[in-house]
């Protein structure tokens, strides 16, 4: 029988793997895999922690994770490639991908000495950093893509962090489970609307240099 | 203190909004614009009453009301009403919009209300879904005019702004995980012990909410959102949104006892000087004249934030100084609207000769002009005065050196740009002119008039009230 440690540490790792997944990957299908397959590990994180704790707004969030972030959102972004006809892959970032995998590991690195020198005395759960860690690879993402389905994925992703960390280490966090589901409610208009917008106005999900936006 | 009184008001304050937001679905002509301009009055009349009443105290949990926040609901509801007062002409010249009258006066009231929530709210975590939720009632508000800028610009602000939130959110993970709590009023009256974790918390809480203050670098939605949004929506984002969103990092920047660390007053006076002059030299090569008057906020926003981190006099110096930029800059951007609507572009260089074809506008712009860049004896001028006076006096001569220098700069773009688009000759482009197109001037010369007032007269308990603001976040005033 595995203690809550292990589990913990078995399944941050995964969580981890899935992240850098996401950032050396230029294909869109792929991706969405790659996002919904995180969300389901922290789902059974979830799980696992309201199982041993007892606790329903564990629960509530692991069921939530698996339906909003594994299921739901995924099926739209794919529904979205075939509307946009896209050929499933980013222009821009497909000639960089070994310079955004190599920059992932970097970054995931310095976030992990950063938690472990300034934070771990308080946070000293096994695998305490790893959401810290999660969040700065979500920014990375979203700083460096300029495919919008892809900045969705890297907003989920930070979605991810923030109920992973509020899971490790602040699991009475008041109004947690509200905020989740706010974050989900924002997820699901990120996607469904203003995406359906843009592929109405634009007709491509690739973010433009629009002149009058320039300065 | 629970005063019967003031439970009411609170109670109307949050319910005119809300209710304001569904009634405006009806689907029946001009009722939208007639609830929406009924439901902003209440909503200003009910922050003028808890002004007036000097309302501070717990209701419940969750509710919680002191000088800081009356102040801020006074502020938010009064551009609340001039917008809604403001939107019917503006509307009415917009081709085919993304949104029927009715979803746009909903999601108006709507921003309105999740602003006023964040200001009544006493619990951080709540503060923080305010701030999130002002993103998705505005967000589609910037895609009204169905233009693919207006598209990329939603979209920028909805994923940068969020982004940044959950950086807040992990500030909160971190606060309440250290103290145990994330009521607002409790952490600012004990002040948790001073620790690694508490001071983290406060750092990452600053670049989460200064995301949305538009600091640099993370300012890169603002110019886009703020000139592609509806000119009634952009005065609420530049005069209220902004300050909105500096009032939640206020509230969790007041947790640290007074003087705050060292290390966080320099990162506040970095961050706050670098957005200024940021703002102040962007400002000189925009040739939109929406994104002048955005980058003019940004600088606004850096020297505001220079005035928290330095305290004292400063501290009330920036609270006098967003309160009347808030008037200022949004009297600024119905002029904008009106040119907007008159002559079809945003393009500094094809409008000319306002004086002339639009001689209301043009006169309210040029004042509102001034008032935005702080020209005496406009309230920004004594705000960004006492915000210099205190830097010297707290021996921060340097820090007084690079305010005056983008005070300097911004004040001659900003003028210089729209004296051009005023007073000079040779207009490139036509302007429609009429009755019709100068809709706005009046409540423009009404919100830059107050922005003047501010600073020539003390105003009766809006005065008082600024003073036990910034005495709440252990500031003085002179």
């Amino acid at each position: 029988m595995y203690g809550t440690a292990e589990v913990v540490a078995l399944v941050g790792v995964g969580i981890l793997l899935t992240a850098l997944f996401l950032q050396s990957e230029s294909f869109l299908d792929p991706q969405i895999q790659g996002i919904a397959l995180q969300s389901l590990l922290l789902a059974a994180l979830l799980g696992w922690l309201a199982w041993s704790e007892q606790n329903l707004d564990l629960a509530f969030l692991a069921g939530l994770t698996v339906v909003i972030r594994a299921v739901a959102i995924p099926y739209v972004l794919r529904h979205q490639i075939r509307a946009f006809r896209w050929r499933s892959r980013e222009i821009h970032a497909a000639s960089r991908v070994t310079g955004h995998a190599l920059a992932a590991v970097a970054v995931a690195v310095i976030a992990w000495f950063v938690f472990q020198e300034t934070l771990s005395s308080i946070f000293p759960q096994p695998g305490a950093a790893l959401p810290f860690v999660l969040l700065v690879q979500g920014l990375l993402m979203l700083a460096t893509r300029s495919n919008t389905l892809v900045q969705v994925i890297g907003y989920l992703e930070e979605e991810n962090a923030i109920v992973y960390a509020g899971a490790l280490f602040a699991s009475a966090f008041p109004l947690f489970v509200e905020i989740v589901v706010f974050l989900d409610v924002l997820g699901v208009v990120l996607v469904g609307v203003i995406l359906s917008i843009q592929r109405g106005v634009m007709g491509s999900p690739e973010a433009a240099a629009l002149e009058e936006l320039a300065g | 203190m629970t005063d019967p009184p003031d439970s009411f008001w609170l109670f109307l304050l949050l319910v005119a909004p809300a209710a304001t937001a569904v009634l405006s679905l009806i689907p029946v002509p001009g009722v939208s614009r007639t609830v929406s301009r009924a439901g902003s009055l209440f909503t200003l009349a009910s922050a003028l009453a808890l002004l007036g009443g000097q309302a501070s105290g717990r209701w419940g949990s969750y509710l919680g009301l002191d000088s800081l926040s009356d102040v801020f609901l006074v502020m938010v509801s009064s551009i609340y009403v001039t917008s809604a007062w403001y939107s019917e002409g503006y509307l009415r010249g917009v081709h085919r919009p993304f949104l029927t009258s009715q979803v746009y006066y909903a999601l108006l009231s709507a921003f309105a209300f999740s602003m006023v929530a964040t200001l009544v709210v006493s619990d951080l975590g709540l503060m923080w879904i305010g701030i999130e939720a002002t993103t998705v009632a505005s967000a589609l508000l910037v895609v009204l005019e169905r233009k693919p800028t207006s598209v990329e610009a939603a979209w920028r602000y909805t994923l940068i702004a969020s982004a940044g939130l959950t950086i807040a959110l992990f500030a909160l993970l971190l606060i309440y995980a250290t103290t145990g709590t994330l009521d607002a009023f409790a952490l600012a009256a004990t002040h948790p012990a001073v620790s690694l974790p508490i001071e983290m918390a406060v750092a990452l809480a600053l670049v989460g909410y200064g995301t949305k203050v538009g600091l640099f670098p993370m300012h890169t939605w603002l110019p886009d959102a703020h000139s592609e949004a509806p000119s009634p929506v952009s005065a609420m984002f530049s005069g209220v949104l902004l300050p909105t969103a500096l009032y939640a990092f206020l509230r969790v920047y007041a947790i640290l006892p007074t003087p705050a660390p060292a290390v966080l007053t320099d990162l506040l006076i970095v961050f706050g000087l670098t957005t200024a002059l940021v703002g102040a030299f962007l400002l000189q090569r925009q040739r939109s004249f929406k994104r002048l008057l955005a980058y003019s906020s940004m600088e606004v926003m850096g020297i505001a934030l220079v005035g928290v981190a330095l305290g004292g006099v400063a501290l009330y110096g920036a609270l006098l100084l967003l309160f009347a930029h808030a008037f200022a800059k949004s009297a600024a951007f119905y002029c904008a609207g009106n040119v907007l609507r008159a002559s079809g572009t945003n393009r500094i260089d094809e409008v000319r000769d306002l004086q002339h074809s639009m001689p209301r506008t043009g006169g309210a712009w040029v004042v509102s002009a001034f008032g935005v860049t702080g020209a005496p004896p406009f309230g920004t001028f004594l705000g960004e005065l006492l915000i210099v006076v205190g830097a010297i006096a707290a021996g921060w001569f340097w820090v007084a050196l690079v305010l005056i220098l983008a005070i300097l700069v911004a004040f001659l773009g900003v003028n210089f740009q729209i004296g051009r688009m005023v007073f000079g000759g040779g207009a490139k482009t036509p302007v429609e002119r009429g009755r019709s197109t100068e809709d706005g001037a009046t409540l423009a010369f009404v919100n830059v008039t107050i922005a003047l007032a501010i600073g020539v007269v003390s105003i009766p308990y809006l005065s008082e009230a600024i003073r036990a603001a910034a005495a709440v976040l252990g500031g003085s005033s002179p």
